[in-house]
C-alpha cells in the first residue's frame, strides 16, 4: 500500500539531475512538500502534508506531542529513512528537485539540508575546531581556509567570542548552550541550503535560547530555516511563517492550518488552531 | 519540646528519635528537614543553632563511628567465643576451615542482632547485608594479593638478575650447584610476546569488524552471529588447540610453531574482545550517528570517524583485557607451540616455540630444585607483564584534554562509565533505541 520512495511524477522528469553543483551550496533554498504520509511499522502517523518552506523565512512547525512534526521535519533531509520499519510518500522537493528521486542520494541531500538535533550532540571525541569542520572532512571536502571556515562558522552559531581561545578542546567540554550552539555551527559549516532545527531549545535554560533565537535570526538571510518547537512564545518570536499540526485521537499527524505566522497567532481560521495557540490544550 | 516532637520520619522512612541521638558529626551528614516551625502557642527559648545530626540509616564503613566499630568487633569476637564452645567443646568436630565458615556466619548474625538491639531492626538488616558485601570484596582482594605475594615470595629470592633475561634453559645441568646463572627465560619471552603480538594483530581487527556488525548492521544475520559468538566464548582453550593441531598441524599445513600457536589464541581472543567491544559501541549515544549522518557522512564514515573514537578508550581496554586473557593460555600452546629450550623467534613460522605457560607447566612439575624455581619466576615474569599492560590500558585509556596531553584522572573515575569512555552525557543513548 506504500512505497518507500514517492512516485515520479512529470516534474521529476523536468528536473532529472542530482544538485551536485557546490555553487549552489550556500544558496538558501525552498522546500515543498506535496502530499507526504509517513508510516512506522505499517501504522500511518502522518497523512497528506502539503508544506512550503519559503526561501531565506524561517517556518516553525507547532503543535502537540506525537502529531509528526519531528517525523515531517525528519522527512525533509531524509532521516526518516533511517529508522527501521519507517515508510513514506508523496515528495519533497528542494528547489524543485525532488530529494527522493531517482538517482538521488540519502548524504548529498543531507549535505544541502541541515539539522540539529532537540538534545545537543557535539561528537565528543573531536575538538571544537573538530567539530565544525566534520561534515566537511566526512565528505572529503577540504577548505581553503580552514581557521576562516572555523572562525565564520562559530561566528554564525554566536559561539565565537567564548570559545576562540579553546579551540583545541574537547566539544563536550562546553556548556550545554554552547554546546547546542557548537551544533548550528557545525551544521552550517558545510553551507547547507535549508536548517532542519528540532527543538534545538527544550533541553537549555532561558539564556541559551534566547542566544539561539538570536542566532536563527541572524542566518534567516542565508539560509532557509526550519524549526519544530514546542515553545508558542518562541514561534512567535523568531518565525516568519507558522504550520499547526494536529494528530486527533487515533488519527494521524495533519497540517491543520499554515500560513504567516501574525496571522496563525492572530486571527486563525480553524477553531483548533485557536484553542492551541491560545493554551486551551496541547 | 511536646512529644510529637521527638519521634519524627527520616528521608529513609526509618524512625529517628530527634532528642537522643549524639550529635555526631562523623559522618559529615546535614540534617536534610528544614528548620522547624515555631508553634505560636508555645513560648519558644531562644533557638540554640541546628547541628547536624546523626541519622541511624545506612552508612558508608568510612563513616562508622566508635559505636558501630564496637558492634562489629563485639559480633566477631562473641561469634569466636560462640563457635569455639560449640564447634570444639560440644560437638568435637575439627577443621579450621569449617570453623573459619561457622565463625563468619555466627558472626554476621550477631551483628544483625546486636545492632537490632541497639539501634532498629531495618538497620540492622542493612548492616548485616553490607558486611556480607563488603567481606566477599575484601575476600577477592585477599586472594588476588596472596597469589601475587605468593608467587613473588617463591619467585624473588632465588631470581638471578643477570641470566633470567639474558639466557635460555639450553645450558641446564642438573648436577651444577650454580645453575641458576646459567638458565633463564628470555626464549619464553620472546615466543610469548610473538605468539601474543601476532593473535593480536590478527585476532583485534576481526573482533572489531564483527564488534560493528553486530552493533550498527540490522538484519537476520546479527542474532545468529551473536550466539555464535556467545558460543565460541564458551569454548574450552584445550579444544581451541586441538581444532589448531588437528586442522593444520596433522594435515602438515604448519608445523609446531609460535604461528600455530597464535592461531589458536585468535581462536579465544576473538570472540571475548567482540563481545566486550560490541557492549562498549552499544553505549555510544544514538544521537552521534545521528548528527554524523545528518551532516552527510556515510555510514561508514561515522563509524569510524564517529562511533569508534567516542569509544576508544573503551576499545582500547576490550583489547587489553583480551590480551590479559590470551596471554597466560597454557593449554593451546601445549599441541602449537609446543615448547623449546632455546631462544627461537626467527623460527616463528616452522619451529617449536617456548612460551611462558609452558615453561611454567613443565618446569614446576621438575625435581630439580633449580627448575622449580626458574617456573615461579616465570611466573613472576608473566604477571608482571599483564600488569604493565594494565598500566599502559589505564593510561591510554584516558581521554586527550586540551594540548594533547592525557587528562588526568578526575573525581568520576571509579565510575566504569567515566574509565571506558570519554565524558558524555550518558542519557542521551536512551533515545531511539
Amino acid at each position: 500500500m506504500t512505497t518507500t520512495l514517492s512516485s515520479t511524477s512529470p516534474a521529476d522528469a523536468d528536473h532529472p539531475t542530482p544538485f551536485t553543483g557546490t555553487p549552489e551550496l550556500g544558496q538558501p533554498g525552498q522546500v515543498d512538500a506535496h502530499d507526504v504520509c509517513a508510516w512506522f511499522g505499517g501504522r500511518l502517523v502522518l497523512e497528506t502534508v502539503d508544506l512550503v518552506m519559503e526561501k531565506s523565512k524561517v517556518t516553525a512547525l507547532i503543535g502537540p506531542s506525537g502529531c509528526g512534526k519531528s517525523t515531517f521535519l525528519r522527512i525533509i533531509n531524509r532521516m526518516h529513512e533511517v529508522v527501521p520499519g519507517a515508510q513514506l510518500a508523496g515528495s519533497v522537493k528542494l528547489d524543485g528537485v525532488d530529494i527522493y528521486g531517482p538517482g538521488q542520494r540519502a548524504m548529498e541531500t543531507r549535505r544541502h539540508i541541515g539539522m540539529v538535533f532537540q538534545k545537543p550532540n557535539p561528537f565528543p571525541a573531536m575538538t571544537i575546531a573538530e567539530n565544525v569542520l566534520a561534515g566537511l572532512k566526512f565528505s572529503r571536502v577540504s577548505p581553503a581556509d580552514k581557521d576562516d571556515l572555523i572562525e565564520e562558522s562559530l561566528t554564525k552559531g554566536g559561539l565565537w567570542n567564548e570559545v576562540k581561545d579553546r579551540l583545541g578542546e574537547l566539544g563536550g567540554a562546553l556548556s550545554g548552550g554552547q554546546q547546542q550552539r557548537l551544533c548550528i555551527a557545525r551544521s552550517l559549516a558545510v553551507k547547507p541550503r535549508v536548517l532542519l532545527m528540532d527543538e534545538p531549545c527544550s533541553a537549555l535554560d532561558p539564556t541559551s535560547t534566547l542566544r539561539i533565537e538570536q542566532t536563527i535570526k541572524e542566518i534567516a538571510s542565508e539560509v532557509t530555516v526550519v524549526i519544530v518547537t514546542h515553545n508558542m512564545q518562541q514561534a512567535q518570536r523568531v518565525s516568519d511563517y507558522c504550520a499547526f499540526f494536529l494528530a486527533e485521537e487515533n488519527q494521524p499527524g495533519r497540517v491543520i492550518e499554515a500560513g504567516k505566522t501574525g496571522t496563525i497567532f492572530g486571527s486563525p481560521t480553524d477553531q483548533r488552531t485557536f484553542d492551541y495557540v491560545n493554551g486551551q490544550f496541547g | 519540646m511536646t512529644p510529637e516532637n521527638t519521634i519524627r520520619t527520616a528521608p529513609h522512612g526509618i524512625l529517628v528519635e530527634t532528642t537522643s541521638a549524639p550529635a555526631s558529626t562523623a559522618d559529615g551528614r546535614q540534617d536534610p528537614r528544614p528548620p522547624e516551625p515555631t508553634s505560636p502557642n508555645t513560648a519558644t527559648p531562644p533557638t540554640p543553632t541546628p547541628r547536624p545530626r546523626r541519622l541511624p540509616s545506612p552508612i558508608r564503613p568510612s563513616a562508622f563511628g566508635t559505636q558501630d566499630a564496637m558492634i562489629l568487633i563485639m559480633a566477631a569476637v562473641s561469634s569466636l567465643c560462640l563457635v569455639w564452645v560449640v564447634f570444639y567443646q560440644l560437638t568435637s568436630l575439627s577443621g579450621g576451615l569449617g570453623f573459619l565458615v561457622c565463625w563468619y556466619i555466627g558472626f554476621v548474625a550477631l551483628t544483625w542482632i546486636a545492632t537490632a538491639q541497639v539501634i532498629e531492626r531495618q538497620v540492622a538488616t542493612d548492616r548485616a547485608v553490607a558486611v556480607v558485601v563488603v567481606s566477599a570484596a575484601m575476600l577477592i582482594v585477599a586472594i588476588v594479593v596472596f597469589i601475587v605475594a605468593w608467587v613473588a615470595y617463591k619467585a624473588i629470592p632465588s631470581i638471578h638478575w643477570g641470566s633470567l633475561f639474558t639466557k635460555d634453559q639450553k645450558s641446564f645441568v642438573v648436577t651444577d650447584p650454580n645453575a641458576l646463572d646459567h638458565v633463564g627465560v628470555v626464549h619464553a619471552v620472546i615466543g610469548t610476546l610473538e605468539q601474543v603480538l601476532v593473535a593480536v594483530l590478527i585476532g583485534v581487527p576481526f573482533a572489531i569488524a564483527t564488534a560493528v556488525y553486530l552493533n550498527e548492521v540490522k538484519g537476520w544475520g546479527v542474532k545468529t552471529v551473536r550466539t555464535v559468538v556467545t558460543a565460541m566464548s564458551g569454548t574450552p582453550s584445550v579444544v581451541a588447540g586441538i581444532f589448531i593441531y588437528s586442522m593444520l598441524i596433522l594435515t602438515h599445513v604448519l608445523t609446531y610453531s609460535g604461528f600455530a600457536a597464535s592461531l589458536a589464541l585468535v581462536v579465544i581472543l576473538l570472540p571475548s574482545v567482540t563481545r566486550v567491544v560490541e557492549e562498549v559501541l552499544r553505549v555510544v549515544p544514538s544521537g552521534l550517528r545521528e548528527a554524523s549522518l545528518a551532516l552527510g557522512a556515510p555510514e561508514w564514515r561515522t563509524v569510524w570517524s564517529v562511533v569508534l573514537p567516542t569509544a576508544r578508550s573503551g576499545v582500547v581496554t576490550a583489547v587489553l583485557l583480551g590480551i590479559a586473557r590470551i596471554v597466560g593460555e597454557t593449554a593451546p600452546l601445549l599441541f602449537t607451540a609446543f615448547g623449546s629450550q632455546v631462544v627461537n623467534w626467527r623460527g616463528y613460522f616452522n619451529h617449536d616455540q617456548g612460551a611462558l605457560p609452558l615453561v611454567i607447566f613443565s618446569d614446576v612439575r621438575q625435581a630439580q630444585p633449580v627448575l622449580i624455581n626458574l617456573a615461579f619466576q616465570a611466573a613472576f615474569v608473566l604477571m608482571s607483564i599483564v600488569l604493565v599492560l594494565f598500566v599502559l590500558a589505564r593510561i591510554f585509556s584516558r581521554p586527550k584534554g586540551k594540548n594533547g596531553k592525557r587528562m588526568k584522572p578526575g573525581p568520576n573515575d571509579d565510575d566504569l562509565m567515566a574509565r571506558l569512555f570519554v565524558p558524555i552525557p550518558i542519557e542521551q543513548n536512551e533515545e531511539n533505541r
